[in-house]
This record gives C-alpha cells, sequence and structure tokens, in this order.
C-alpha cells in the first residue's frame, strides 16, 4: 500500500515540474525519484540457479552483486560446477564470461552444460599483469563472470573487483584460490563416474560431489549433485 | 531527369585479385567460393572455369565435378578491396567523384568527364585505357541515366569494351532485363520481391515498370515502390539527397600514430559505430559513406563508398577497413608491374593521424523494426560494449565465442571465432548427404567421443605414457588392436602425476584424412578413469598420435 501511495506522489510532483525543463527542477525530479523507488528487498536481487545445483545453494540462486567462489583440485569438477552458474545466466537472458589465464575451457562442455554459446564470450590466455583489469572491464556489462584466479592474485586487487561486482550488481565466480572474502564457498569435491568399466562402456554421467560453504547454507554440506551426461 | 552515370564493372573480380596475388594461377581454372546457407557455393569463376560450367551459385563438390583440376579458394573481401584499390587510383586520374560500390565495380557521374573527353564514348574509352594500363583487359564500362541502368549496361557490354545507352532512353533499354535483376547485387528483401513477381507473371523489368505506381506501393511497400521506380529507369531518388549536417562527421585522432591495419580498423571500428548511433538517433540511414584520413605527413586520402540499401555498422566497419587495408598494406602484392611509379604519392607514407567518416548520402531511416523478444537490448548493447573494450585492451583475437562444428575430438568439435566476427562452422555439423541418396539416418563423423564432453580441453595436450601392468608402454595396431590393457598413466599434469587406471574405453582409431598424404594423421583416443592421490578418480581422454601419447582433455 505504502508504495502505491509514494508512486501516485511522484506521479503529481513530475507533472507539476515537467515545464520547468532547467537542470535544477530535472535533479530534483530524479531525487525524488529515486528516494521514492520501491525498495528493492536484497534476496530479490538474485539469479536464480535451475537444476541439481541450485537445489544446493540457498534460495536456490546466487545474489548478484557478490562473489562466488568455485575451488577443488584439477578433475575435481571446479569447471563444470562454473559451467553451470554461467549457464543460469545466458538461461535468464542475459550475458556471461570467461576469463582463462591458458586456453582450456572445452566449448562444447559449455554447450552441453546448457551455457547459451551466442551469450557467452571467453577471454583466453589473459596477461597475468592484465587480469585484474580485465576481469572489472568485464563485470561493468556482463551478469556472471567466471575468471581463473592466477596463483598470486594480490588481495587488493581481489577487494577491488568485489566491490566492483556489488557496484554492477554482477556475479563474479571465483575459479580457483580466492584470497578475499566470499558471499558462498563452492567445493567441488570430486565426482563418481558411471558407465566406464575395465574396457568397456563409455562414461555417460556422474554424480558430483559440491560442498557449499556461505551464509544460509550452513546445513548444505557434502550433498551429492548428480549431473548427467 | 537522372542524373548520367557510367559505372566501370571487372567481371569475376575475386579471380582477379586472387590472381594478382598469386600469379602461378593465372594458367589454372579458379573458383572463388564463400560460405552461404547452402554450404560453400561459387561467387566467381575464371573464364576457363565457366567454360568448363563451372557458374556462380553452384555447389562446391558441384563445381570440382564439372571441372576436374580446378582451384578453389575461399573469397577474401580485404584482398579483393585492396587489389581494387589500384583500380580506383586509375580512375581517380581523370575524374575524382567516383564512388566505390564493391570491390570490381565503381561508378562516377559522367558530367565533367564527358564533356572533357568529348562524349560518353569517349570518356569510357579513355576510362577502358585506364584500366588495361594496369593490367586488366576484360574490364566493361556502361553509361546510362541513373546507376542502376548504368550497372546494367556495363553487363551488357562486351570485354573491354563500353556500352553507352543514349540519354532518355533507359526506361527501354532496362524492359526486357529479367526481375531477377532487381536483387543484385545483396539478396534479401529484393530478392523475395524478385521471386513474387516472376510467381505473379511479372518476369521482365518493363513488365513490372507497366504498373500504376500506387497499386505497387499499396501491395510491395516502400522497397517494392523503389524497385518500381528502378525498373522504370528513374533513378532519382538516391541521386538528390539531402546534404547531410555538418555535426554528422566522425573524427579520431590516432596519437600514437597508426601503422598497422589493425590498430587503425579498430578505431575505425568505434567511430563507424558511433556514426551510425547518431544517425539512429536522428531517424537516418546512411547509403554512402566518404573515408578520409590524414598521415604524419599531411597526406589526405579520401575515398568513396556506397551500399545498395542502408549501411550497418558492421557493413560500415568492414569497408573502412577494406580502405585502410588499400592505403596502408603498400601495394597488396601485384605481381611484376610498373604499379610502383603510381603508388608512391598515393599511399599513405606515414602512419595515419586522422580518421574522419563523412556520411555523404543520408536518406529517412524507414526502419527496421526491433523484435519484441530476443533479449534485453540494453544488455546485448552493455555486454557488446565491454568485450569491445577487452579487445581493445588484448586485441581482437582474444576475445572469442564457441561455435560448434564437425569433427571427432572435443577440440576439433568447437570453433572458437573471435568476438563480433560471424559465428560460422568451419566443418558442417551434420554429414552431407548427396541428394536423391537413401536418406538413411547416417551417424555424422563416425568415431567421434561420445557425450559427456571434456570442461578442459588442453591445449597444447601434455606428453603422458599410457603403460600396462608389465610397465611397458600401451600401442595401438594399425587395426586398432591395443598391445595389453593399460593400467597406469603418468603424466605431469595430474596430481600426484598420475596413477593407476580403475576404468578404461578404447582405443578409439581414427585414420584420420587417409586420403591426405600430408594431413594424414593415425589416431587412438583413450577415455581412463585415473585413481588420484586422495582417493578420488579422475577421467580424462588420452590420445595417442603417431605412437606419443598425450593428456588431450580432463573431465573437469
Amino acid at each position: 500500500m505504502l508504495t502505491e501511495h509514494t508512486f501516485a506522489y511522484v506521479r503529481v510532483v513530475a507533472l507539476a515540474a515537467l515545464p520547468r525543463r532547467d537542470e535544477r527542477s530535472r535533479e530534483h525530479l530524479d531525487n525524488t525519484a529515486r528516494h521514492a523507488r520501491p525498495v528493492v528487498l536484497a534476496r530479490e536481487r538474485v539469479l536464480a540457479v535451475p537444476g541439481p545445483l541450485g537445489a544446493l545453494l540457498p534460495g536456490g540462486a546466487v545474489q548478484r552483486g557478490t562473489v562466488v567462489a568455485v575451488d577443488g583440485d584439477p578433475g575435481a569438477g571446479t569447471t563444470s560446477v562454473a559451467l553451470q552458474l554461467a549457464a543460469a545466466a545466458t538461461a535468464a537472458g542475459e550475458w556471461a564470461a570467461a576469463i582463462e589465464l591458458d586456453a582450456s575451457l572445452g566449448g562444447l562442455a559449455a554447450g552441453e552444460a546448457g551455457v547459451a554459446l551466442e551469450r557467452f564470450a571467453v577471454v583466453r590466455r589473459v596477461p597475468r599483469a592484465r587480469w585484474a583489469a580485465v576481469v572489472a572491464a568485464l563485470l561493468d556489462g556482463v551478469s556472471v563472470v567466471l575468471a581463473e584466479v592466477p596463483a598470486y592474485a594480490r588481495v587488493g586487487d581481489t577487494r577491488r573487483l568485489l566491490a566492483r561486482a556489488r557496484e554492477r550488481g554482477a556475479v563474479l565466480v571465483a575459479m580457483g584460490p580466492w584470497p578475499a572474502e566470499a558471499a558462498l564457498r563452492l567445493r567441488a569435491g570430486g565426482s563418481v563416474w558411471r558407465g566406464l568399466d575395465a574396457g568397456a562402456g563409455v562414461l555417460v554421467e556422474r554424480d558430483q560431489r559440491v560442498h557449499v560453504d556461505g551464509r544460509g547454507a550452513a546445513a548444505r554440506d557434502h550433498v551429492a549433485l548428480v549431473e548427467a551426461g | 531527369m537522372a542524373e548520367r552515370i557510367a559505372c566501370l564493372w571487372c567481371p569475376a573480380w575475386p579471380v582477379v585479385a586472387l590472381r594478382a596475388r598469386d600469379p602461378t594461377l593465372c594458367d589454372v581454372p579458379v573458383a572463388v567460393v564463400e560460405r552461404g546457407e547452402r554450404g560453400l557455393v561459387v561467387i566467381a569463376a575464371s573464364t576457363d572455369a565457366v567454360a568448363e560450367g563451372v557458374t556462380p551459385g553452384l555447389r562446391r563438390r558441384e563445381a570440382e565435378a564439372r571441372c576436374p583440376g580446378l582451384t578453389v579458394a575461399e573469397a577474401d573481401p580485404q584482398v579483393e578491396a585492396r587489389a581494387f584499390e589500384r583500380v580506383a587510383r586509375a580512375v581517380e586520374s581523370f575524374t575524382p567523384r567516383f564512388v566505390l560500390e564493391e570491390p570490381g565495380r565503381l561508378t562516377f557521374p559522367t558530367r565533367g568527364p564527358s564533356r572533357y573527353f568529348g562524349g560518353d564514348t569517349a570518356m569510357a574509352v579513355r576510362c577502358l585505357d585506364a584500366v588495361r594500363d594496369i593490367g586488366i583487359t576484360d574490364a566493361r564500362v556502361g553509361v546510362a541515366d541513373g546507376g542502376f541502368a548504368a550497372v546494367l549496361a556495363a553487363r551488357a557490354a562486351e570485354p573491354d569494351a563500353a556500352y553507352v545507352v543514349p540519354p532518355g532512353e533507359s526506361s527501354g533499354f532496362l524492359a526486357p532485363w529479367p526481375v531477377a535483376v532487381l536483387e543484385d547485387p545483396e539478396p534479401g528483401e529484393a530478392a523475395e520481391l524478385a521471386d513474387l513477381l516472376v510467381r505473379l507473371g511479372l518476369r521482365t523489368l518493363g513488365a513490372f515498370a507497366a504498373l500504376p505506381d500506387g497499386a505497387v506501393l499499396g501491395r510491395f511497400g516502400s522497397a517494392g515502390a523503389r524497385a518500381h521506380q528502378l525498373a522504370r529507369g528513374d533513378d532519382e531518388a538516391t541521386a538528390s539527397p539531402a546534404p547531410p549536417p555538418p555535426e554528422l562527421v566522425e573524427t579520431a585522432e590516432l596519437d600514437p600514430p597508426a601503422v598497422h591495419v589493425e590498430t587503425a580498423a579498430f578505431a575505425a571500428k568505434a567511430l563507424a559505430e558511433r556514426l551510425m548511433e547518431r544517425l539512429g538517433a536522428l531517424g537516418l540511414a546512411c547509403t554512402r559513406v566518404m573515408i578520409e584520413a590524414e598521415t604524419e605527413r599531411g597526406e589526405r586520402l579520401t575515398r568513396c563508398w556506397r551500399h545498395e540499401g542502408a549501411l550497418t555498422p558492421a557493413a560500415l566497419a568492414a569497408r573502412v577497413r577494406w580502405q585502410l587495408e588499400g592505403w596502408l598494406t603498400a601495394d597488396g602484392g601485384e605481381p611484376n608491374e610498373g604499379t610502383a611509379d603510381v603508388s608512391v604519392d598515393e599511399l599513405a607514407t606515414s602512419g595515419l593521424v586522422l580518421l574522419r567518416l563523412v556520411p555523404d548520402e543520408v536518406l529517412p531511416a524507414t526502419g527496421r523494426q526491433l523484435g519484441f523478444w530476443g533479449g534485453d537490448p540494453a544488455a546485448a548493447d552493455r555486454a557488446g560494449r565491454v568485450l569491445a573494450r577487452v579487445q581493445g585492451m588484448l586485441g581482437h583475437p582474444a576475445v572469442v565465442t564457441a561455435v560448434p562444428q564437425g569433427g571427432r575430438t572435443p577440440g576439433e568439435r568447437v570453433r572458437w571465432v573471435p568476438w563480433g566476427d560471424p559465428r560460422e562452422p568451419a566443418r558442417a555439423l551434420e554429414a552431407v548427404t548427396a541428394p536423391g541418396a537413401n536418406a538413411r539416418e547416417v551417424p555424422p563423423w563416425p568415431g567421434a567421443i561420445p557425450a559427456p564432453a571434456p570442461a578442459r580441453v588442453l591445449e597444447p595436450p601434455p606428453p603422458a605414457e599410457l603403460l600396462d601392468a608389465a610397465g611397458e608402454v600401451v600401442t595401438v595396431s594399425g587395426r586398432g588392436d591395443p598391445s595389453a590393457p593399460p593400467a597406469r598413466l603418468r603424466c605431469a599434469a595430474l596430481p600426484g602425476r598420475g596413477g593407476e587406471i580403475a576404468a578404461w574405453a578404447g582405443p578409439w582409431a581414427h585414420d584420420a584424412r587417409w586420403w591426405d598424404r600430408r594431413a594424414r594423421a593415425r589416431r587412438a583416443y583413450w577415455q581412463v578413469l585415473v585413481a588420484a592421490p586422495d582417493g578420488e578418480t579422475i577421467a580424462c581422454l588420452v590420445a595417442v598420435i603417431a605412437g606419443k601419447a598425450a593428456l588431450e582433455a580432463i573431465y573437469d
């Protein structure tokens, strides 16, 4: 009710101020509009994650403007988990990008994870000296940025990226050791593969273990995520 | 009365440009192909190939079947535009007011030069002399009222000759042409129109021109009305455009001066986008643009490009890029000819310091309505801008996007295309079946590694060792049989430098491109589950190429 009331008020102000087209009245109008805007609760600014991974996340979504740190040993499933977050963005009609220190991301796997490839850009072989600048640039215009974190990323840089993500409402998915705070920490804990035998069969599907740690996720450790291939 | 226009046309220009670059192709039949909706399609062929029945529009495979020994090359508009810069310079020696329509064709108003040389015919002969001097022997010149009729007159001309349609007789000249010429040169709306007209029984321009104006506008819309004007020989709509307001000129100063095409083209891309955005805000579309550049030594270079229909930012950026190639690349590899004296004072002899785009001809945009769906255009804009910025920081090829394509291994099945380039696969996704063949479901790419795809494809693959229980290296025979079941994988890229193999499948053996001695590769692939030190298993794809094993991909 309260919000409706304020809307009506804004409209009256707008009508009264429109004939005066000078800078001051416009500024005043903008300020009024900003104050009167209905409140957006933090829990509404989220990116819904579909599928089994979403079921593990608090609220089935990741908060926009936060950092999600994804970590794990090589081969434990870090990339697959991160790609599912990118798929969540493109499924919502938004854009995703990945930043790689080398050039090893499997484009086919991204497509199979559900990423719309025409809205998914990959920046390959980023020089470490420009890493922070590239991540910051992408956070400006892309909803979900998957970034491989170099081994000796400076804490100052990562803090600045955290602030940039918050300011732009983008999700930064940090792959690798993330030295700053993160709203959500996912750890890929290996997977059980099915379909392959001694000399027979072929890899078909896997159970991917993901440990979820972060606010509202205390009870969600050690849950298995089934990922059908 | 439409303005008198001359059109200089060099047929099969892609072939001419290709032969200029590679003189060894001069005495073999050549066809240039372009990737279209139907796969690789011939867009131009040399005369000896045409004599064998290779015509534009033919699929590559059919062209090769008709003319054994045919050399097929992919179209490269940059090379074509660069080669055409020589022709442009030759024409510039007698008229400055010409307009490049596309590589291979330019038009210019005849009023000044014809009076100077004593008539259209004399002027056309002078024009042919000029291009013959630079080694182009089969150019044609057409002169008529209006650009459209001039282009067709050039098509009607004999090789190395001129066809002059007397003033006021353009409509009579146009009448017998089939309506299909309306779709020339860019297929699109006009192609649909021509197709529709044929189905309505209007097979010639004359028949179409005889329809009343109002009926054409009512039935076919503004595009149809424009085509109707062209068919009547009334080509005035574009001849008297409103002069664009001077504040539409977009200028970029390049500091440091751009010496490489890449640097200048990058600046030009942003410039083109800015120009189009401003024109769009005013409801204008641009059909002709002047590209101007200044060099460090104060030289000024100017060229005018025209486009059928309105230029899009990408099309404009491509044209600017072609032009910059022409200016900055010293004489694009012409064969042993005395062109050096022409080029020295014409080409940019130093870096470019200033780039300017002047919309030379603007029309009210009749509009491309944006779709109701297909995402948030503002978000797409924002993403496009930041990706362009990253390309500015790291170079154009650093930002890529994946395009699935045909192939067998995970690495082959994706083509990484620089952001902003057309998303086209290099190899077809499906095996092509001949028309009329038994339309059985053919599995495309037999022997492809089945899904799921690995999330990490290592490039280059780190060397690995696949060992059997006795510690010997596992080999794969020519028939695809392994010497022993694999038991251990050793690779420095894996945690614990590899480990025991818990399960495996394969080998999938391919004898890829066995018909090509140079590209032939015998490869075998294994899927293995390797035990990691912490008790987990890691799924890997191991390739054995020419007896050497390597870790191709990790199912991360």
